[in-house]
């Protein structure tokens, strides 16, 4: 946590929720927002009223933002999770990225709608006694993505981290068709 | 596992099977269903593999990504190509009718018009079948040749049209000498109708044309669609050029 204008703010990976985490992306990745702004709605969706900011100087702000960004530790990749008495497992010994997991991560990825983040590791984390076919169906990739939402950031970006890495090295590239004489 | 490494080792079939799951938006989907595509198999076989081992695959069939070669044959079997400065109306019409559509889906159809059966007349000269056949009822005598054979013959269309789109560029503007507005938007009920009429002259375009050569005579249909397409084109433009 981190004091911010009186205020306990959550920025470290084990404190702010997946839902939290992935409100923070869609502030980040919207174009119509200067960094100022997205910054100011960074911290109001965490507990810091917009118009607590109108007496504080930019260097006091900047100090604010670097304090929030100043993250300690590196997650490590959780193979599962206990939820209800459920276990839902991402591997066992060492994580792949199957085809068929990353076929619908590439349908979730594209449509870049508003938690895709947790849907992504809906796809990746699976109930233990369920079958295949459960797994993909629509109905339980939205309830798990609901579960995955309410737990900490800290089981999400490495996921994020290991599944960007692994399809920036192994996905094919969008390549324009080419002409060959 | 066998995957073909070029485009000469597809077929026209395989081709068109393998343009039309370009249409999946997903990239790594579509490049999984067109790799299952090529090597024959499900694409239920391929996905308990870890993406590092599709990924090799994937690294062999970069080909797809590029347009088979434009170097088309000029016989392919018993089908000679008949060279584009010979067609006639009707030959025009239908290929316009392919081109409009996904023309990579109608390869066969395009090719069954423009590769033809010839004979030896008695004067020693090559000349063509008449075009008095479906190309849908012969457009799978192409679904077995090799794409590089023939897909040469849409680009060298699409430039031929161009070509032809530009030279006879008045007999395809309005009376006022503007070009058609897709997005013309009526303001006046007189606008609307002009513009409905507009459409529909569009729809009927090419028979409207037939009709109006056969001097309104349907029985001179056939003698019509198998005039020569330049010469006829020609005398559209002296017609017009000359208001006769």
């Amino acid at each position: 946590m981190v004091t911010i204008l009186g205020r306990e703010v959550p920025n470290q990976l084990n404190e702010l929720t997946v839902q939290q985490f992935e409100d923070i992306t869609t502030i980040h990745a919207n174009q119509e927002l200067d960094a100022i702004e997205k910054h100011i709605d960074v911290f109001t969706l965490l507990g810091v009223p917009e118009a607590d900011w109108d007496d504080v100087s930019i260097e006091e702000f900047k100090e604010y933002v670097k304090q929030f960004n100043n993250l300690s530790g590196k997650p490590e990749l959780q193979p599962s999770f206990e939820h209800m008495n459920y276990t839902y497992t991402a591997f066992d010994e060492t994580f792949k990225l199957s085809v068929r997991d990353t076929k619908h991560i590439d349908k979730v990825m594209h449509s870049r709608h508003k938690g895709y983040i947790s849907e992504m590791l809906a796809i990746l984390f699976k109930r233990t006694d369920l079958t295949k076919a459960e797994h993909y169906a629509d109905a339980h990739i939205k309830l798990k993505a609901k579960i995955i939402r309410e737990l900490k950031a800290e089981i999400a970006v490495p996921y994020l981290v290991e599944v960007g890495q692994k399809l920036a090295k192994q996905m094919p590239k969008d390549v324009p068709t080419e002409v060959v004489e | 596992m066998y995957l073909p490494k070029s485009w000469s080792e597809i077929d026209v079939l395989q081709f068109k099977e393998i343009r039309e799951l370009y249409s999946i938006q997903e990239v790594f989907t579509r490049e999984i269903e067109i790799l299952s595509a090529l090597a024959d198999i499900p694409s239920d076989d391929l996905e308990d593999l870890d993406i590092s081992e599709v990924s090799e695959m994937l690294a062999k069939i970069t080909f797809i990504n590029s347009e088979p070669s434009k170097n088309y044959k000029h016989v392919i079997g018993e089908y000679h190509y008949k060279p584009l400065n010979t067609l006639t109306v009707g030959e025009f019409i239908d290929l316009e009718h392919y081109f409009s559509k996904d023309y990579n889906q109608h390869v066969g159809h395009i090719a069954s018009i423009i590769y033809r059966k010839v004979m030896t007349n008695d004067w020693g000269e090559t000349v063509f079948e008449p075009y008095e056949f479906k190309p849908s009822l012969r457009c799978s005598i192409f679904d077995e040749v090799c794409i590089n054979d023939i897909y040469g013959i849409l680009p060298e269309y699409l430039a031929y049209r161009d070509s032809f789109m530009t030279t006879y560029a008045n007999l395809f503007t309005d009376e006022d000498g503007s070009e058609e507005d897709e997005d013309e938007v009526p303001v006046t009920s007189d606008e609307a109708k002009e513009i409905a009429l507009k459409k529909s002259e569009k729809k009927w375009g090419w028979e409207r044309l037939i009709y109006s050569l056969c001097n309104e005579d349907l029985t001179k249909f056939n003698e019509v669609t198998n005039l020569s397409l330049i010469m006829t084109f020609n005398m559209l433009g002296m017609k017009k050029e000359l208001n006769v």
